[in-house]
């Protein structure tokens, strides 16, 4: 897998060797098929800080403290640590250096991403709130992974990892906000950008950021659906195997009253038991599907929000060169004395006289202060436009490429997950076949 | 084997049993300790008897004065039961098949082709072969239980079938329920006293059996009807132990039994409602496949995977509900006709009881018991005799059929995870494909 180089980012005196090295990573891949751990197959992808340096979200503890409001409040925190990643032959290991952040913290830091980097897919985080507590061990550790996830991913990222807040965040415990607060990125922020369905009307829109748009909407509403179904799925398989735990107790009830069935039934009953038990730790197992599932759901929201500020680029664009074209339109009006367009000003000038000579002097060269200015400022709107097409559109096909590969590794973890379940099922219902057959 | 012109059995040419003049005499050592402790033994039982006699003062023959039926069924089961191991010297062979439907003006029903093939000279020819509806087979086995009280007669599969819940005429019931009477005759014919039963011969053989059926009583037997005309009037004190263990068995073994069938049935429900999640499941993978374009044919993959998984859980449900809840109904069914027959028996043994203690507070001076206390006594060694011999073939069937019942339903279990299995394999390689340009 290759991945094409975000052009406008400079260049990168790593790239050759990075390359080599990304195809190491990938044969070392297919040998082993596939099955390296979710961090280091991140980390062998991309370059940048992920190979520089370990990150992890490695503990959670809950904090108590006083919020902004001086409301006394309970949150989770989590643990961020870091190592240099030293090169062989110096054989020591670095020193682990760490610092506390909570989801908030992570949520300030997307934001700033966001807004900074509007051409890029940013990683998404991991679920805000689930419907019942943010307190319960389950979810602090599923967070804790998607923590661990997002930072991976914001690192293995050839542009986002260069960031200077993003490399404070992992380092700098005390003045983090402050800083992040002082780029003024809120400024930035297009908030428009929150009116998620709000339609502006375009008239000649981009028709690869249209599609791309109506894919992401596509997208999360198939993986929503399959997230509900499987979760559905998973609950009834549950049902299943534990109704055969019942069998467990009954064989042995029975085997109580027989002479020569009472061993077999006996032994019987035991391996129903353990086939009962068994779901708990596949259906644990399928979780971790689920939650890659899941990050591409949350990624599709990223994907759309390129578009969505693409789309408001152009209207920005579009309204701009209206207005150039309105003013343009005035001027030549004033200097020729001709009405072309119905307008309040020429009715009431009609009405109450017009205009001294010296008037109309002024207001053209105001017009044509703006014109130029108008000019400018559209010539810049449209080299902003173009640089980013380029730099999303080589972005996206950096996403597509990432995600292409995540999920057919997904899918086969998948398929492996159901293989072991499978084998799991025969082995039981063998070992409970012998024992029916020394009845 | 009924009252009226028996023949004699004749000792077969080729196979079959020895003939029981020519066998050592197995009561020779001893054998007096299997009779209950509670009843004196007749004096004439440790007399060697001939075989006509023997055979003809079975329990459902003319009853002698001097008999001793205790013994002579037992004999005869003792080898029977050897016999079943020998599948060679078996002599009678009935297949119950082909089901077809008939449609008639009045109504509609099934009949089922019954085959016997046999070298017994009961049969006058060695091949026979006849069409039998439900009703046929009910009637036989009323008749049987008429005839045969002292024995256990095997279960039918159940009468009634309430309409517009079941198809009664669907592939499935009718084949599940061929199976049972095809049990159920095998059951018969395996049984050394019911096996012989002139009902049973005629149902086997006769063209028209509704002509048969319309000649009734004639044919009861003196045992049915002694047995039939003990009165419920007679209390039992106690049920002697062993029976008592009968009993207690049956009891726990019907309501274990009754829970495993509560069970399987949860099982094939949760295994039902699972597929329907799974029929939806599958599906989504292919409408995600529709909107990528290198992920199409893995996401199509996963979803045809799903496919097979379903049918092969289709499959598994199908095979649960067809072959193993019908066989565990027929041993609740067993169950519950054999704790019948235990209460005859106790009925019967109440009868006599209380007939000596008449008899003893008359306190005559007679040498002799009368002649109708000692039916009594007859009936009740005798029906205990056929009741311990028929429970210990039982046991031993019993064992049988679950071991191969419970062998089945793991063996359906492995063949449902095999398919499975199979699939997820076969999409590996096609998930871990490349594409080859870039």
């Amino acid at each position: 897998m290759e991945s094409t180089e975000p052009e406008p980012s400079g260049s990168r005196p790593e790239e050759e060797e990075d390359e080599e090295e990304e195809e190491e990573e990938e044969e070392e891949e297919e040998d082993d098929g596939a099955l390296l751990p979710p961090k280091q197959r991140l980390a062998a992808m991309e370059d940048c800080l992920a190979k520089k340096m370990e990150i992890t979200v490695s503990e959670a503890e809950k904090r108590t403290g006083r919020n902004a409001m001086n409301i006394q409040e309970t949150y989770t925190a989590y643990l961020i640590e870091t190592r240099a990643v030293e090169s062989q032959s110096e054989g020591q290991c670095a020193p682990v250096e760490s610092l506390w952040r909570r989801y908030s913290e992570f949520e300030l830091l997307r934001n700033y991403l966001s807004v900074t980097y509007p051409h890029i897919v940013v990683p998404p985080l991991p679920e805000k709130r689930l419907s019942a507590d943010n307190m319960d061990p389950d979810f602090v550790e599923r967070r804790r992974i998607g923590l661990e996830n997002f930072l991976l991913r914001v690192a293995s990222h050839p542009v986002l990892c260069q960031d200077k807040i993003f490399y404070a965040f992992l380092m700098q415990e005390g003045g983090w906000k402050e800083m992040v607060n002082e780029t003024g990125f809120q400024l930035k922020a297009d908030s428009r950008l929150k009116a998620l369905n709000a339609t502006f009307r375009v008239k000649n829109p981009d028709k690869r950021f249209t599609e791309l748009k109506h894919y992401s909407d596509e997208l999360q509403s198939v993986i929503s659906h399959l997230l509900r179904v499987r979760a559905r799925v998973a609950d009834r398989l549950y049902g299943v195997y534990k109704v055969h735990g019942n069998y467990g107790r009954v064989f042995s009830e029975w085997s109580a009253i027989e002479k020569e069935m009472g061993d077999g039934l006996q032994s019987a009953g035991h391996h129903m038991d353990v086939y009962a038990a068994s779901i708990d730790d596949i259906l644990e197992e399928e979780e971790h599907y689920a939650d890659q599932l899941k990050e591409y759901l949350f990624y599709a929201e990223a994907l759309r929000a390129v578009c969505r500020k693409h789309e408001l680029m152009q209207y920005d664009l579009e309204m701009a060169a209206q207005d150039l074209t309105s003013k343009k339109q005035q001027c030549e009006e004033l200097a020729t004395g001709t009405v072309r367009t119905f307008s309040l000003k020429g009715m009431t000038s009609k009405l109450f006289g017009q205009e001294t000579p010296e008037q109309r002097e002024a207001k053209i060269k105001v017009l044509e202060e703006q014109i130029q200015e108008g000019e400018e400022q559209l010539k810049s709107k449209n080299l902003e436009g173009r640089d980013f097409v380029k730099s999303a559109w080589a972005d996206i096909e950096r996403f597509k490429e990432q995600k292409n590969h995540d999920l057919k590794e997904a899918l086969i973890s998948y398929a492996v997950m159901q293989i072991s379940m499978c084998k799991k099922g025969i082995q039981v219902w063998t070992n409970a076949k012998e024992c029916f057959s020394k009845m | 084997m009924s009252g009226g012109a028996a023949s004699t059995p004749k000792p077969l040419p080729s196979s079959g049993p020895k003939s029981l003049r020519e066998m050592p005499h197995p009561l020779a050592t001893s054998s007096s300790e299997e009779m209950g402790p509670a009843l004196t033994p007749s004096p004439d039982l440790l007399l060697p008897r001939s075989i006509a006699d023997k055979d003809l003062s079975l329990p459902n023959g003319t009853p002698v004065d001097t008999s001793s039926p205790a013994s002579s069924s037992s004999l005869l089961n003792r080898l029977q039961l050897d016999d079943d191991f020998d599948v060679e010297t078996r002599d009678l062979f009935v297949t119950v098949d082909d089901p077809k439907k008939h449609v008639c003006t009045m109504e509609t029903y099934i009949t089922y082709r019954v085959t016997t093939k046999t070298t017994r000279a009961e049969f006058d020819l060695p091949e026979y072969s006849v069409r039998r509806r439900y009703q046929d087979f009910d009637w036989l086995r009323n008749k049987l239980e008429e005839s045969q009280p002292t024995h256990l007669i095997p279960p039918l599969p159940e009468k009634f079938v309430v309409k517009g819940v079941v198809d009664r005429f669907s592939e499935e019931f009718v084949e599940t329920r061929r199976k049972a009477l095809d049990k159920f005759l095998k059951r018969i014919t395996d049984h050394p006293v019911l096996s012989f039963n002139e009902h049973f011969n005629v149902f086997l053989t006769a063209k028209d059996l509704n002509a048969y059926k319309k000649q009734g009583m004639a044919l009861l037997s003196k045992m049915g009807e002694s047995v039939k005309y003990v009165t419920g009037g007679y209390k039992l004190r106690s049920r002697p132990l062993e029976f008592a263990a009968i009993g207690d068995y049956l009891d726990t073994f019907s309501l274990k039994l009754g829970t495993i069938d509560r069970i399987a049935q949860r099982i094939i429900k949760e295994q039902l409602e699972y597929l329907v999640e799974l029929r939806e499941y599958g599906p989504v993978y292919s409408t995600w496949g529709g909107l990528e374009v290198e992920l199409s044919e893995p996401l199509e993959g996963v979803s045809a995977c799903i496919g097979n998984c379903c049918t092969a859980l289709e499959e598994l449900s199908e095979d649960m509900t067809e072959d193993f809840l019908p066989v565990l109904r027929e041993y609740i069914l067993y169950a519950e006709s054999m704790k019948n027959v235990l209460k005859k028996r106790d009925q019967v043994q109440a009868e006599y009881e209380a007939k000596l203690e008449a008899v003893a507070l008359k306190r005559e001076d007679r040498p002799k018991v009368p002649t109708d206390v000692e039916k009594c006594q007859d009936r009740v060694e005798c029906f205990n005799a056929d009741l311990k011999a028929d429970m210990e073939r039982w046991q031993n069937n019993k064992r049988q059929d679950f071991r191969q019942l419970l062998m089945g339903m793991a063996d359906k279990n492995i063949q449902y995870y095999e398919k499975c299995l199979t699939a997820w394999e076969s999409i590996i390689p096609l998930l871990q494909d490349k594409p080859e340009t870039k």
